[in-house]
């Protein structure tokens, strides 16, 4: 019971946070630069981390479905499976677990350290709102970030999948890319949007939360982070089978409307 | 600019003080002694405003108010330059030419005239104060708070960061609240010196009444004896700072 009450306080504690930093990106004036240099502090530092294993995604998707593919000789369509799982699937996972492991790990790492050395107290008796200062930008950066690197990584991975499947299957560039109309739509590109985004306010939330709600010392940074890891992870897990409902539930709905 | 505790409490998972009264008066300098874990640093911060009261109210005035944090909570990712820029743009709105201006005269009046580039942490104990000090006082603040300014450090520094809070104060005729549990700090910095234990605050008395006071918690305490009503259990029983 003790566990249940934990976990309940803490998603109430979050979404109690989350609302607070919507409320005041919407209140106050908008802090453009420090945004911007957020999401290009984010976006690099994730890159190479996102392109090897966009590269690599795609490289196991073209092994796995080929497989199955080729037992229906219809290996012309892999590139079209392999776009669609990862723009609809992988891509919004991966990026996401990604960006938990280092942004988010390192947020919650710094504003963490930040409220033990009473820095966000300090911040505040100077009359400055820390949410607006110090949250905020990171929030944005991080979710800003999640949408651009999947949308690197998507190319990216499109690129070395067709390479493996060149290579190993003799599939035609050409081919490979020709199939992608066919099972990509702007449906499934917003789908991975959607998911990339709601992926990325639970990473930027969890991560400012934990950090911003740190106690205890260099152990509470610790503890912060641990708990950020862990937590924005199945977090993930579950909004991934909850978007992927509403998602079906929504395409369902507008197939019915169309007919 | 006054400062009025009517009734202040807080509570965490106990009480850890209730009914505070205080008040202190336009310009005067008010010290609060007394046993670690009675709740000092988290009554300065409910003055600063970064604590709610969980009973009574604090009534401070004025909005413009500068705090020494205990362990300085200097910006480290911010040069010492930086740390005094950063309140002048964010509470007075100054930028560029007139904020660089202000912080090395800021900077100059605490003795740090050559640190402006380096970071916090390449500066010692003492200078983190003294940064810690310029930064309070940079934003022209009414009411200084001061939670244990010399703590950790050497008895000749601790005094010479005494002596410059008290300069300072001085020429600007500030109103302070200061925790310290350096006596003899108390004495230098103080008009007013209380004695926060169990949840009570005793004494009130200038520097020279609580050296002859006869208040057997305080006589107690600025004689560092083991015999009295501060009993060990109160003395060292570690709530929150």
């Amino acid at each position: 019971m003790k566990v249940v009450s934990a976990i309940l306080n803490d998603v109430g504690g979050l979404a109690l946070f989350v609302k607070d930093v919507f409320q005041t990106g919407f209140r106050t004036e908008k802090n453009v630069k420090p945004i911007l240099d957020q999401i290009v502090d984010v976006t690099t530092r994730s890159f190479t981390t996102v392109a090897f294993a966009g590269v690599f995604v795609g490289a196991i998707l073209v092994l796995q479905f080929s497989l199955i593919l080729a037992k229906y000789d219809a290996q012309t369509f892999l590139g079209g499976l392999n776009t669609s799982a990862v723009v609809r699937e992988v891509g919004p996972l991966i990026i996401s677990f990604l960006l938990a492991g280092k942004v988010g790990a390192f947020t919650a790492a710094e504003l963490g350290t930040m409220r033990v050395t009473e820095q966000i107290d300090a911040i505040e008796c100077l009359g400055t709102n820390p949410i607006q200062y110090l949250i905020l930008p990171r929030f944005i950066g991080i979710v800003a970030s999640s949408l651009i690197l999947l949308m690197m990584s998507l190319m990216i991975s499109i690129l070395g999948s067709m390479m493996v499947a060149s290579v190993t299957y003799g599939i035609y560039p050409e081919q490979f890319l020709g199939s992608i109309p066919r099972f990509v739509s702007f449906g499934t590109l917003a789908a991975g949007m959607f998911k990339s985004a709601v992926y990325g306010i639970i990473v930027a939330g969890v991560a400012c939360y934990k950090g911003y709600t740190a106690s205890g010392g260099a152990r509470g940074v610790g503890r912060a982070v641990t708990q950020a890891a862990i937590l924005t992870n199945l977090y993930i897990v579950i909004a991934n089978f909850l978007t992927g409902q509403f998602l079906d539930v929504l395409s369902a709905l507008s197939k019915g409307n169309a007919g | 600019m006054g400062i009025t505790l009517s009734g202040v409490g807080k509570k965490f998972d106990r009480w850890i003080f209730r009914s505070l009264n205080l008040s202190v008066a336009d310009g005067e300098s008010v010290v609060i002694i007394g046993p670690s874990g009675q709740g000092k640093s988290v009554l300065l911060k409910m003055i600063a405003g970064l604590l709610p009261c969980d009973e009574g109210q604090i009534q401070v005035p004025a909005h413009h108010l500068g705090m020494l944090f205990q362990k300085n909570a200097l910006f480290d990712s911010l040069t010492v330059r930086e740390n005094l820029t950063f309140p002048l743009r964010e509470r007075l709105g100054i930028r560029g030419e007139k904020a660089e201006a202000l912080s090395k005269e800021m900077l100059s009046a605490v003795g740090l005239s050559g640190s402006e580039n380096l970071y916090p942490d390449e500066i010692s104990g003492g200078m983190q104060k003294r940064l810690g000090i310029a930064r309070a006082l940079i934003v022209d603040p009414e009411i200084l708070i001061f939670d244990e300014p010399t703590a950790g450090l050497d008895p000749i520094t601790s005094k010479k960061i005494a002596d410059l809070i008290r300069s300072l104060k001085a020429k600007k005729k500030l109103t302070s609240v200061t925790v310290t549990n350096d006596v003899h700090r108390a004495y230098q910095l103080g008009d007013r010196i209380f004695l926060l234990s169990q949840g009570r605050l005793l004494g009130g008395l200038s520097p020279e009444q609580t050296q002859k006071t006869e208040i057997p918690e305080i006589r107690q305490f600025i004689l560092g004896l083991k015999q009295g009503p501060l009993t060990e259990a109160t003395v060292e029983s570690g709530g929150p700072e």
